[in-house]
C-alpha cells in the first residue's frame, strides 16, 4: 500500500497573459519508510511539488492520496488534524521560524494544537524532543535567532517529528548548512527513518547527497518528470539529457562514477 | 549602547520627553493641587495673570481660575489623545491584518470600507458623529478614532502582505495552526513596528482634533478642555488675549512634546533594528 500517491498533478501560473505549467502532469508514489528524492535544476518545479503535496498551494489538476484518503478533499479542521501526519522542514532554518519565537514555543505549538500533551506535561516532552534530535534541554528558553544554523535545523526537525508523522517533506533541508553540519543532519534524518519508519520526500539539487540517502529519485525538467528510478542506477548512468547535464555539473560524482 | 541611553543622547527626544513628562505631571497632580471643581468661580472676572499669586494665571470671564483649568484640561487632552490613538491603532491593526492575511473577498470588502472612511475628511467625520450622538468624552474618543484608523490599517495590511509569504507562516500552517491564530499570533506581532511608528503623529493629531471639537462647542461640556478655554477667550480676545494664548501655548507644547518623544522612540528602535 502506498503511503502517498500523486497522480497527474498539474499547477499552472499566469505570467503576463502567458500560462506556464510549473508542474505538468506529474505522478509518483512513496511507500512507508522510503526516501524519494526530487532533483532538477532551479525552476524545474521541485518546491512547487512540495508545496502542493503539503496543501500550501492548491493544484489545478490531479489527485493526491495520502494514507489511502483523498488528501485534496480535506478542508478546515479535518485538514488541520491530518497535517499532523505530514510535516515539512524548510531550506532556510532562520526564515522557517517566527523571529520572535523561542525554541520552547516552536515545539510547544504542535503539542498544544494537536492536544498531544497537557500543559503540565509539555516542558518534559519538549526536553525529550530536543534530546532526540541531539540538542540539550537547556536550549529551550533560548530565542531562535540566538542559536546556530545547525541547531536551528535540528529544532526544525524536532518540530516536524512532534506529531509522529508518517511522511516528512524535506525541501532543500540541508542545502543551506555547511558541509560538516550537513553530514550530522543527514545522519540524524537516517536514524529517525530507521527508528520511526518515517518516509521522506527529499528535495535537493545535490546529487551527491541524494545518492547517499535516497532509495529512488525523480529527475524533473520544466515541471515534467524526465527520469525516474533507483537512485544509484539513475545517478550512476543517467539516460535523459537533463540527467546527464546534472551529473556532469557535479564533478565529484563524475570522477567517482564508473 | 542601550536604547535608553541612545534615546537620551538625542536632544529632540529629551526635549519631547521632558514636555511630555510635564504634561503627565500636570494631569496627575490636577486634583491634588486644585481639588474641587475647576469650573467653580474663584475670584473676580478677567483678572490678568501675575497680579494675584493665589490666582497666578488670572481668571476668565466668569472668574474661574485659569491655572486650575489648564491643569484639569491637561487630563482631558491626554486622556482623549491617548485613548483615541490606542483605539485607532488597535482597530487599524486588526482590520489591516485580516484584510492582508485573508485576501480575496474579505480583503476587497475591508479595504473598500477603509477607502470610504478615508475619502471623508476625518475632522468632518468627527464633527458629524459628535453632532449626531451628542458630546461626551467617550463619544469624542470614538469620533476621533473613526477618522484615524485607516492609516494604521493600510500600513498593517501592506506589512502583512509581505509577511504572509514567509516560510514561518507556511510552517505554522503545516503544523495545523488555525488561520486566525496564524494571523494574530504569528503575523500581527511582526507587522506591528511600522504601525506603532505612526502612533506619535496619531496622538498629536488626536489632541488637536479634540481641541478643535471643543473649540466648536462639541467637547464634553462637563469637562474643562483647552479647546473650550480658547473658545471662551475668543469673545474677549482684544481685552484679555491671555485667555486664548495660555491654553494655546499649552496645546502647542503638548503636540510638540508628543511628536518629538515619539520620533525619538522610533529613531532609537529603528537604529537598533538596523544594527541587529
Amino acid at each position: 500500500m502506498n503511503l502517498l500517491a500523486v497522480s497527474n498533478l498539474t499547477k499552472r501560473y499566469r505570467r503576463g497573459g502567458k500560462t506556464i505549467a510549473a508542474v505538468d502532469d506529474v505522478s509518483f508514489h512513496i511507500d512507508p519508510g522510503e526516501t524519494l528524492a526530487l532533483a532538477g535544476p532551479s525552476g524545474s518545479g521541485k518546491s512547487t511539488i512540495a508545496r502542493l503535496v503539503l496543501r500550501l498551494i492548491e493544484p489545478d489538476d490531479g489527485r493526491i492520496e495520502f494514507e489511502s484518503d483523498d488528501f485534496l478533499a480535506l478542508s478546515g479542521a479535518a485538514l488541520r488534524a491530518r497535517r499532523a501526519r505530514l510535516q515539512m522542514v524548510f531550506q532556510d532554518p532562520l526564515a522557517a521560524f517566527n523571529p520572535r519565537a523561542t525554541v520552547a514555543r516552536v515545539l510547544d505549538d504542535p503539542l498544544r494544537i494537536h492536544g498531544i500533551a497537557s500543559r503540565a506535561e509539555r516542558p518534559r516532552r519538549i526536553a525529550a524532543l530536543l534530546e532526540r534530535v541531539g540538542l540539550t534541554a537547556n536550549l529551550a528558553p533560548r530565542a531562535i535567532h540566538e542559536i546556530s544554523g545547525g541547531q536551528r535545523q535540528r529544532v526544525a526537525i524536532a518540530r516536524a517529528i512532534v506529531t509522529k508523522p508518517s511522511l516528512i517533506v524535506l525541501d532543500e533541508a540541508v542545502s543551506a548548512l555547511d558541509v560538516s553540519v550537513r553530514g550530522e543532519i543527514l545522519e540524524l534524518l537516517l536514524d529517525l527513518q530507521r527508528q520511526e519508519k518515517i518516509a521522506y520526500l527529499f528535495i535537493s539539487h545535490d546529487l551527491g547527497v541524494i545518492r547517499s540517502v535516497a532509495h529512488r529519485v525523480i529527475l524533473l525538467d520544466a515541471g515534467r518528470i524526465a527520469e525516474n528510478g533507483d537512485a544509484q542506477t539513475v545517478i550512476g548512468a543517467p539516460q535523459s539529457a537533463i540527467g546527464k547535464a546534472l551529473v556532469a555539473a557535479a564533478p565529484r560524482l563524475n570522477r567517482a562514477g564508473p | 549602547m542601550s536604547p535608553l541611553r541612545r534615546f537620551l543622547r538625542t536632544p529632540e527626544a529629551v526635549a519631547g520627553a521632558l514636555l511630555l513628562a510635564m504634561l503627565i505631571a500636570m494631569a496627575l497632580s490636577a486634583s491634588l493641587l486644585f481639588p474641587g471643581d475647576p469650573q467653580a468661580i474663584a475670584g473676580p472676572a478677567l483678572l490678568p495673570p501675575f497680579q494675584d499669586w493665589s490666582l497666578p494665571l488670572g481668571t476668565d470671564r466668569l472668574g474661574r481660575d485659569v491655572l486650575a483649568e489648564l491643569f484639569h484640561g491637561a487630563r482631558t487632552s491626554l486622556a482623549v489623545g491617548l485613548a483615541a490613538a490606542a483605539a485607532a491603532l488597535v482597530v487599524g491593526a486588526v482590520v489591516g491584518t485580516l484584510a492582508g492575511f485573508a485576501g480575496g473577498l474579505v480583503d476587497e470588502v475591508l479595504m473598500r470600507i477603509t477607502d470610504a472612511f478615508q475619502t471623508v475628511p476625518s475632522f468632518l467625520l468627527a464633527l458629524a458623529f459628535v453632532s449626531v450622538v451628542g458630546p461626551s468624552l467617550g463619544v469624542v474618543v470614538i469620533a476621533i478614532a473613526l477618522g484615524t484608523w485607516t492609516g494604521p490599517a493600510r500600513v498593517a495590511r501592506a506589512e502583512v502582505l509581505s509577511i504572509r509569504e514567509r516560510d514561518y507562516v507556511a510552517g505554522a500552517r503545516v503544523i495545523g495552526m488555525h488561520p486566525l491564530a496564524i494571523a494574530f499570533r504569528e503575523v500581527l506581532p511582526n507587522a506591528l513596528p511600522p504601525v506603532l511608528a505612526m502612533s506619535s503623529v496619531i496622538v498629536a493629531a488626536a489632541i488637536l482634533t479634540e481641541a478643535a471639537l471643543s473649540f466648536l462647542g462639541l467637547g464634553d461640556p462637563n469637562r474643562v478642555t483647552w479647546g473650550g478655554m480658547i473658545a471662551e477667550g475668543r469673545a474677549v480676545l482684544r481685552t484679555a488675549p491671555f485667555l486664548s494664548i495660555v491654553p494655546g501655548i499649552a496645546l502647542v507644547l503638548t503636540v510638540l512634546g508628543v511628536y518629538l518623544a515619539g520620533e525619538g522612540i522610533v529613531e532609537t528602535t529603528a537604529v537598533r533594528r538596523g544594527l541587529s
